[in-house]
């Protein structure tokens, strides 16, 4: 596994040890014994993990997380500690750190945690940055989600109608939308959820800015849609939730899109591509900025 | 067959009187009455819009203008001609001149040629498949000749959204006829008596629908056109032709609210176009209140399901519109009985819709004058897969597979042989090539095994794998199931892993008749039409190409080369000569030899594309049993 790691701990055999556990693996590791200097460090190189100790001369490990979450708050933090009382593990997990680890530890409880912490912060790298007029959005979007159900309150029956024009507005529909939407309406957010789940048209986690639908019906199937997607997924670099790291794209297949006559077909936004020859699919994204 | 291109004028937007329809019908008799020599279609179908159809309209407006012949000439887009597999397609009106297969940059060409030399423009007309002679009139094309079209009468030459061009075409007459003159109780007698079969697939008697429903006292009832992918075609060509069935539908049974169903709520295209139709028919008067003075009173709403292929069975669809999980439920009681909040619905498919107004307007010794005793009128079918020419047609019920095949479709594709032909979309099944003459009707596809479903046809040569089809098939069944009852849920699961377990080759001969079975069982005990009809591939393949499955099984071998594990492609050393052009395609450099000698495949690189399979001229490679991997056992 890659990642660019730091180690800060007083004890130099503990940097060594670290490192003789997590270089083999394919980690980048830097070590230092001096927590000052483990600031520059973090401020001028681009680390996904850092780990600490708590208990260190000059900054010691509380006040070092509170920086790092100053300075890079995207920068994983792991604790390797010998004092691992229940109101130090306490305090630290407020301070929002992925893990601690306690003194001595197995080579193997290292490289799992150090794992498990890269692989998180690569999700959390992967999700879009929140645009910066986020507040002012938020309170419009509220808005226009109670104009929406106020006018299908009254509608026996509106629950799809309300959740495309949800979706519409923002989306995707996250648990918390569902829910506005089930106070609104008065009825169980179980119900909501059952109709969310059901129907492949509503989502629950976000899309990109343009959604590509890739037809695997058997019409387009039988024309090589398979190939389509086999170049889409090794050119655009998806993430577990299908979406390109920068957000632009994100993917789904679909079962029939209906247009079997001119299969394969794929539908980007509101766009239907017919007749894609495969080698070509990704001229097609250039329109999409 | 006159066409031509109405603005929506001021005038459209008042009510419509008889005597109006019939001026609107003598007006646009004359081509000369409103200004034009001649009017150029354009088609606007997915397949001709993919082809640039956008681009040859604006050529044309330019080019026209450059000639100063705009004033003569009209141009205008309309629905899908059918004849997707040569786009993109334009007639010439009134002379009916069709071309087809050109590039926006051939439009200078066509015109100069059309109208200055006042010559078609041979090089863009069809030419014969067999003796190659060019067919300039659309009408004398033997994939249109050997149609019968009503349903379509109009696809492709009238611009859909116009409602002067529907009514021009003997459109709303049939409305017109059934509101005025016809009691209730007339109208269900003449759609009964003209044996309609819901197009929908279930082949359940249109007429015995109504009846039933009509005979319901509630005060309140629902009109409902199912507009599913099927009905797609028809919304895209002609959709006044199912707003016009479904108004008399109403006036039948007594119902004054009609829904049309779209599945995709983002499909805009397709609901501009129904969103338009209906408020051009609200203001010419069909639509509304107190419909041609008869005191009758019918609205049509669109409304939206969220995408999932259950929703096209009717009680699926109605639990889907009142805004809840669209779970199937039994019938009875059938929603005729009570079905949209309880009230008695009649949900027909848009193409059943579309043949009312005909029945109506011609009356039903007219519609049974083609097609079958049992299955009267036609049908529409999308063709497609191994044949010269696909596209959208429409036929007589009880028109050959044959016919369709060898001469609409222009017989099989050049070194193709024909294996089956698949019916009926994604739960149909095939019938095997020897069954060809199998006419289509409603009782004569189902006693072979397969259903009528969404009329999609897929011709299928002998580079198809059927056990691959079915897997697919079941991948779709079990993919699309809701989840409600078990045998539909299940079932189709353990189908699926028992047909991958058969192209990887890890079956043995008893699970195939365990296949069998469990697939007779999920069509017996299936909740709704979905679990009725998806191991219908299974069951077919089953029963005409046992020994394909066997081979799969027995041999390791899938003759088709579409199984991986279970094929190898080998050069015959005999009749390869070396020509090098597989070795060219290969996307893996797995083939080498010298030239002019036998090639030889390094089976290690090979994936199987079939690259070279397609490409060898000379045939000469194989495809043999996969290769057994020694697995050492301890």
């Amino acid at each position: 596994m890659e990642g660019n790691i730091l180690i800060v701990d007083d004890d130099d055999i503990v940097v060594k040890s670290c490192d003789s556990v997590l270089t083999p693996e394919g980690f980048t590791i830097t070590g230092t014994t001096d927590s000052t200097d483990a600031i520059e460090l973090i401020r001028d190189n681009d680390y996904d993990i850092v780990i600490t100790d708590l208990n260190m001369p000059g900054v010691d490990g509380f006040e070092l997380i509170k920086q790092v979450n100053a300075i890079k708050p995207s920068v994983g933090i792991v604790v390797i500690t010998g004092f691992a009382s229940q109101q130090n593990i306490k305090d630290i997990l407020q301070l929002g750190i992925i893990d601690y680890i306690s003194k001595p530890f197995a080579p193997h409880t290292l490289l799992e945690t150090i794992m498990k912490a890269t692989y998180l912060v690569r999700k959390i790298k992967a999700i879009p940055a929140p645009e910066a007029d986020t507040e002012p959005d938020a309170k419009k979007k509220t808005e226009a989600l109670n104009n929406i159900i106020n006018e299908f309150k009254a509608v026996p029956g509106s629950l799809l109608r309300v959740l495309e024009s949800a979706q519409d507005l923002i989306g995707y529909l996250p648990p918390s939308v569902q829910r506005f939407i089930a106070n609104g309406l008065r009825i169980p957010v179980s119900e909501v959820y059952s109709v969310v789940s059901f129907y492949p048209y509503f989502t629950m986690k976000a899309r990109g800015k343009h959604h590509i639908r890739v037809c695997v019906g058997n019409a387009c199937h039988a024309k090589k849609s398979g190939q389509i997607m086999t170049r889409l997924k090794r050119n655009l670099n998806f993430n577990d939730d299908n979406i390109t790291a920068d957000g632009k794209f994100s993917y789904e297949t679909v079962r029939c899109l209906g247009a079997c006559g001119f299969a394969p077909i794929v539908e980007i936004d509101y766009d239907t591509h017919g007749a894609v020859d495969p080698d070509k699919t990704l001229d097609i994204l250039k329109d999409y900025h | 067959m006159p066409a031509l291109k109405v603005r929506a004028t001021v005038r459209s937007i008042n009510k419509l009187t008889i005597e109006d329809m019939t001026s609107i019908r003598e007006k646009y008799k004359d081509p000369k009455r409103i200004g034009a020599k001649a009017s150029i279609l354009v088609c606007g179908g997915s397949a001709c819009k993919a082809r640039g159809s956008a681009k040859i309209q604006e050529t044309l407006s330019d080019e026209l203008q450059k000639k100063a012949l705009d004033k003569d000439v009209s141009v205008y887009e309309t629905g899908c001609n059918g004849f997707c597999n040569q786009s993109p397609v334009m007639n010439v009106y009134p002379d009916m001149t069709l071309y087809q297969a050109f590039k926006p940059d051939d439009v200078p060409t066509i015109v100069d040629e059309h109208f200055t030399k006042g010559q078609p423009a041979d090089r863009f007309v069809y030419k014969d498949l067999k003796d190659k002679k060019s067919i300039p009139n659309r009408q004398e094309i033997p994939f249109f000749s050997l149609q019968s079209r009503r349903v379509l009468s109009k696809s492709g030459l009238i611009q859909p959204d116009d409602i002067e061009a529907y009514i021009f075409h003997n459109g709303y007459s049939g409305l017109v006829k059934a509101v005025t003159s016809m009691k209730p109780k007339e109208i269900v007698r003449e759609i009964k008596d003209s044996g309609l079969r819901g197009r929908g697939g279930g082949g359940f008697p249109t007429g015995l629908k109504w009846e039933i429903c009509m005979l319901m006292a509630d005060e309140t009832k629902y009109i409902i056109c199912n507009a599913g992918p099927i009905s797609r075609s028809i919304i895209e060509n002609d959709p006044h032709s199912i707003i016009e069935g479904m108004v008399i539908a109403g006036r039948a049974v007594g119902a004054a609210k009609g829904f049309i169903y779209v599945r995709e709520p983002d499909n805009l295209f397709i609901l501009r176009r129904l969103h338009t139709a209906i408020d051009r028919a609200r203001g010419c008067g069909f639509l509304g209140e107190n419909i041609f003075d008869s005191g009758f009173n019918f609205t049509i709403d669109v409304s939206f399901g969220a995408g999932t292929f259950i929703c096209g069975e009717e009680t699926a669809l109605i639990r889907s519109m009142e805004g809840k999980r669209g779970y199937p439920t039994p019938k009875p009681p059938y929603p005729a009985q009570s079905g949209l909040w309880g009230k008695p619905t009649i949900v027909d498919n848009a193409e059943t819709f579309a043949n009312v107004p005909l029945i109506i307007e011609n009356g039903q010794a007219w519609f049974r004058s083609v097609g079958t005793q049992a299955s009267p009128g036609t049908k529409i079918f999308t063709l497609g897969g191994a044949v010269n020419l696909n596209g959208l047609i429409e036929v007589p019920m009880g028109t050959t597979f044959r016919t369709i095949v060898e001469e609409i479709g222009g017989g099989l594709k050049k070194k193709s042989t024909l294996k089956a032909i698949h019916i009926g979309g994604p739960t149909g099944g095939v019938i095997p090539a020897s069954a060809i003459d199998t006419p289509t009707t409603y009782e004569d596809i189902t006693a072979a095994g397969v259903i009528v479903g969404s009329g999609n046809l897929i011709i299928m040569d002998t580079n198809t794998c059927m056990v691959n089809e079915a897997l697919t098939a079941m991948e779709f069944g079990h993919g699309e199931s809701c989840g409600k009852c078990v045998p539909c849920r299940i079932g189709s699961r353990v189908m699926y892993d028992k047909l991958l377990d058969i192209t990887e080759g890890r079956a043995a001969l008893e699970d195939l008749d365990m296949l069998q079975s469990l697939a007779f069982e999920v069509r017996r005990t299936s909740l709704c039409g979905l679990g009725q009809t998806s191991p219908t591939m299974v069951l077919t393949a089953i029963k005409y190409f046992r020994e394909e499955f066997e081979a799969h099984i027995k041999d390791r071998w899938c003759q088709a080369g579409k199984c991986r594990s279970l094929s190898t492609f080998v050069i015959e050393p005999k009749t390869c000569t070396g020509c090098g052009s597989c070795a060219r395609k290969c996307p893996q450099g797995a083939i080498s030899g010298e030239k002019k000698k036998p090639h030889l495949i390094e089976q290690a690189m090979c994936i199987q594309c079939r690259s070279c399979f397609e490409t060898c001229p000379f045939s000469s490679i194989r495809i043999e049993a996969g290769v057994t991997e020694e697995v050492d056992s301890w």
